[in-house]
């Protein structure tokens, strides 16, 4: 369970003047550029419900990226709080905050972060070596789970050595790898070819179910978002426009702005929206 | 035609209406010129006849400083060829010449006139009026050469004038072309590349046409007037700077006294214990031990190459003089790599404390080493340990450097990963950012040893004994053949050495 309560993210040399200016509405974006501040996410309140799939949609820039990232605390919001589970993760000291970080949290990046002189079951055991978890023991879970992200096998390779869409398997393999209950997917298959992306689409979709994890998912692509989600926020300018399950944004979309996203979804009778899972 | 097949009329396109605002004055030219230029045909037919008459102060005008300078150099040249033509061609020296010969002649036939007025007979008097027979007879061809000289002056003088009409061509041909480029330029950035004419630019370049021409031409020519002629230096600063740092450094020394004893007592201890491995070990143990490792860590060409060079060492007899070397510069090599590992890391993390050591670096690898050898004997006496210090002060820089660089270099998404994970600092480092950096780091490595090698001349003059004796011996009395077989020795000490430590990392 992710909970954000009204959840301020300012980059700024002034972060609090900027947010009490922004409270009271009273900055406007030229203010912002001579302040060289940027309102990345905009008192957000958001929750992702346990075992839920929930997709973060937006433009690049909308402040997607900030927001996954406040929730493993990698970045500290300005103002607001972020729950996991019942626990605020701003009042953790360093030592608690690891050991949610390499136990509770697996987080999946774009530019998959994996460590090109490990092997490929090194860079999967990662979080446990954090962890301290004796060596065969990791070994044998990083066997384990690359069996079941379809890599079993290739354990021994360099991780450079595979292909785009191997890597970021073996990105979600190293997340899962301390069987954390949160998963934080930040783009990941944004820069994969269309095939593989869909490939890797459904079996996360699956793997994600069939695992029960409580998942945040940040993508740019609707197509993607409604492949997967439970439920889908739309994020514009650091708000989040609308939350709802997919349909829901196709047939009462909160503005324009929701309306033109889910264009492709609303068209012709005769095109049911069948791409859409569930 | 052009390409696309119309004729566009030159003058109404929006670059046009670009060249007008840029070029302020003579637009309608330039208009035409860059157009020239931009078709890829004339650059000659892009003449400019104002930067020809006008020279660097049109490129000062324009500030193209970039240009201004070289061909003021090269103006400059010109002008004093004229001087110097002017002033009489290259006849003064020779005519003064001349009559330092006529004053040494006449006094020479004074001398001989008296002496045969005393003694016409003796050999005294005959030799002094052979002597003064020959100055005459140079005095005549003295005098002979300055003529031919200062009738060769209008040739100088042509010459100056040539060379100044042909400078002033070449700019006409390239101003052009120039000032197309800037153009672009200015496209490309707007406002912040300067454009049109500037008068303020005019003014300088005018300013300092005026400055430098006149006087090299009045210093060519010998009518310099004696305050310009000499720098204004005041030796009494000098004297009294350096008499201030004397005594600073005299405090100084005392003050750290008792840790720069520390300090020799540690190098000592290290380099005896190199020194007994090395130097004192029996050779073929030494030779058996070096040997193998080159196998082991660097592979089979590397262990070829360690063979030739301990023979090349051991028969030419450098063998103990080349261990002692490789033992003092080997300890200063490690405590190079031992201090500079983990400086560079923290310039790796913190770029406001590598904005403070670079240019400390820059400061340790331009000074001169026989520079700071003087504090450092000040400080550690003459000896070995002063020697491995002032090493470590030159070799330090570039592991510094090259670990700052690679650690600064590992990517930013691969360390956000890991502390995703719960990483903390230390795993950091040991896991993910030392190992990514490494191959920088080794590079560093080698550099430093390479670096430490080159010091072993400097090291044997304030008494480190080894294969630097053997240089400043064959410096001394000359020996070329000496030097350069102890050179070669202090050469495959530092590839074997090099080699070796980059094997390990090539693998």
């Amino acid at each position: 369970m992710i909970t954000l309560k009204e959840v301020w993210k300012i980059f700024s040399p002034d972060p609090q003047a900027t947010l009490s200016a922004a409270r009271q509405d009273d900055i406007d974006g030229k203010t912002l550029k001579q302040q060289s501040a940027t309102i990345a996410v905009r008192n957000v309140d958001l929750a992702v419900t346990p075992g839920e799939l929930l997709c973060v949609m937006g433009l690049s820039g909308c402040g997607k990226s900030t927001l996954i990232r406040l929730v493993n605390r990698l970045l500290t919001p300005t103002s607001g709080q972020v729950l996991i589970g019942d626990s605020d993760i701003g009042r953790l000291n360093t030592a608690q905050l690891r050991r949610l970080r390499s136990q509770d949290i697996g987080m999946v990046f774009q530019s998959h972060g994996l460590i090109g002189h490990l092997s490929v079951r090194d860079n999967v055991a990662l979080p446990l070596e954090i962890q301290r978890i004796p060596r065969h023991q990791r070994e044998d879970r990083a066997d384990e789970l690359l069996q079941r992200t379809g890599l079993g096998g290739l354990g021994d390779r360099n991780v450079s050595s595979l292909s785009g869409g191997m890597q970021q398997r073996v990105g979600l393999a190293r997340a899962l790898a301390a069987d954390p209950g949160i998963l934080l997917m930040d783009e990941p298959f944004s820069a994969l070819d269309p095939l593989i992306r869909r490939e890797l689409q459904d079996e996360f979709g699956r793997l994600s179910r069939d695992l029960g994890k409580t998942t945040l998912f940040i993508t740019h692509d609707v197509e993607e978002a409604f492949r997967i989600a439970d439920r889908v926020a739309l994020m514009r300018a650091g708000r989040i426009v609308q939350l709802g399950k997919p349909q829901e944004l196709v047939d009462a979309p909160a503005d324009d702005y929701v309306a033109r996203f889910v264009e492709p979804y609303r068209t012709t009778p005769e095109q049911p929206p069948l791409r859409m899972v569930q | 035609m052009t390409a696309v097949g119309m004729e566009t009329d030159v003058s109404t396109t929006e670059r046009s209406d670009a060249i007008r605002q840029f070029s302020g004055r003579g637009s309608q030219y330039y208009v035409q010129a860059f157009h020239r230029i931009g078709e890829g045909r004339g650059r000659i037919g892009s003449f400019n006849p104002a930067a020809a008459l006008l020279g660097p102060i049109w490129f000062g005008a324009r500030r193209l400083w970039a240009a201004f300078w070289p061909i003021l150099v090269i103006e400059l040249l010109a002008w004093i060829v004229i001087s110097v033509g002017l002033s009489g061609g290259a006849n003064r020296e020779s005519l003064q010449r001349a009559d330092r010969l006529a004053t040494l002649a006449e006094s020479r036939q004074a001398q001989a006139a008296a002496a045969t007025q005393r003694d016409p007979e003796s050999a005294m008097t005959q030799s002094l009026a052979e002597s003064a027979a020959a100055l005459t007879k140079e005095r005549d061809e003295a005098y002979a050469a300055a003529d031919r000289a200062s009738s060769s002056a209008w040739q100088i003088l042509l010459l100056g004038i040539g060379g100044l009409v042909i400078v002033r061509a070449g700019v006409g041909i390239v101003a052009t072309p120039l000032l197309e480029r800037r153009f672009r330029t200015w496209r490309l950035l707007g406002d912040s590349a300067p454009t049109g004419l500037s008068l303020r630019g005019a003014i300088a370049a005018t300013a300092l046409m005026a400055l430098v021409v006149p006087i090299s031409a009045l210093g060519f020519s010998g009518h310099l007037m004696p305050a310009l002629a000499s720098v204004p230096a005041n030796p009494d600063w000098h004297s009294m700077t350096a008499a201030f740092l004397d005594g600073a450094m005299k405090t100084f020394s005392e003050q750290v006294a008792p840790a720069a004893g520390v300090m020799t007592g540690t190098i000592n201890g290290a380099l005896w214990l190199m020194e007994t491995l090395l130097a004192a070990t029996p050779w073929p143990v030494v030779m058996t031990i070096i040997l193998a490792l080159a196998w082991q860590i660097a592979g089979f060409r590397v262990f070829l190459l360690t063979v030739v060079a301990l023979a090349y060492l051991a028969l030419l007899g450098f063998w103990d003089k080349s261990m002692q070397t490789v033992a003092l510069l080997g300890t200063a090599a490690l405590i190079s790599i031992g201090l500079g590992i983990p400086l560079g890391i923290a310039c790796g993390y913190h770029r406001r404390l590598a904005r403070l050591v670079r240019p400390a670096l820059d400061f340790m690898q331009t000074m001169p080493a026989f520079v700071y050898l003087i504090p450092v004997i000040a400080l550690f006496g003459i000896g070995k340990p002063s020697g491995i210090i002032a090493t470590v002060f030159f070799g330090i820089p570039p592991v510094v450097r090259l670990t700052a660089l690679g650690i600064s270099n590992v990517p930013e998404n691969v360390r956000e990963a890991a502390t995703a994970f719960g990483a903390t600092r230390a795993f950091l480092l040991f896991r993910v950012d030392l190992p990514i950096a490494m191959p920088s780091i080794m590079a560093g490595v080698s550099q430093t040893i390479l670096m430490c090698l080159s010091m072993v001349v400097i090291a044997s003059l304030i008494g480190a004994p080894g294969l630097g004796e053997d240089v400043l011996r064959a410096l001394q009395y000359a020996a070329q053949g000496q030097g350069l077989l102890a050179g070669l020795a202090i050469l495959v000490c530092a590839v074997v050495l090099d080699r070796i430590v980059q094997g390990k990392a090539a693998r």
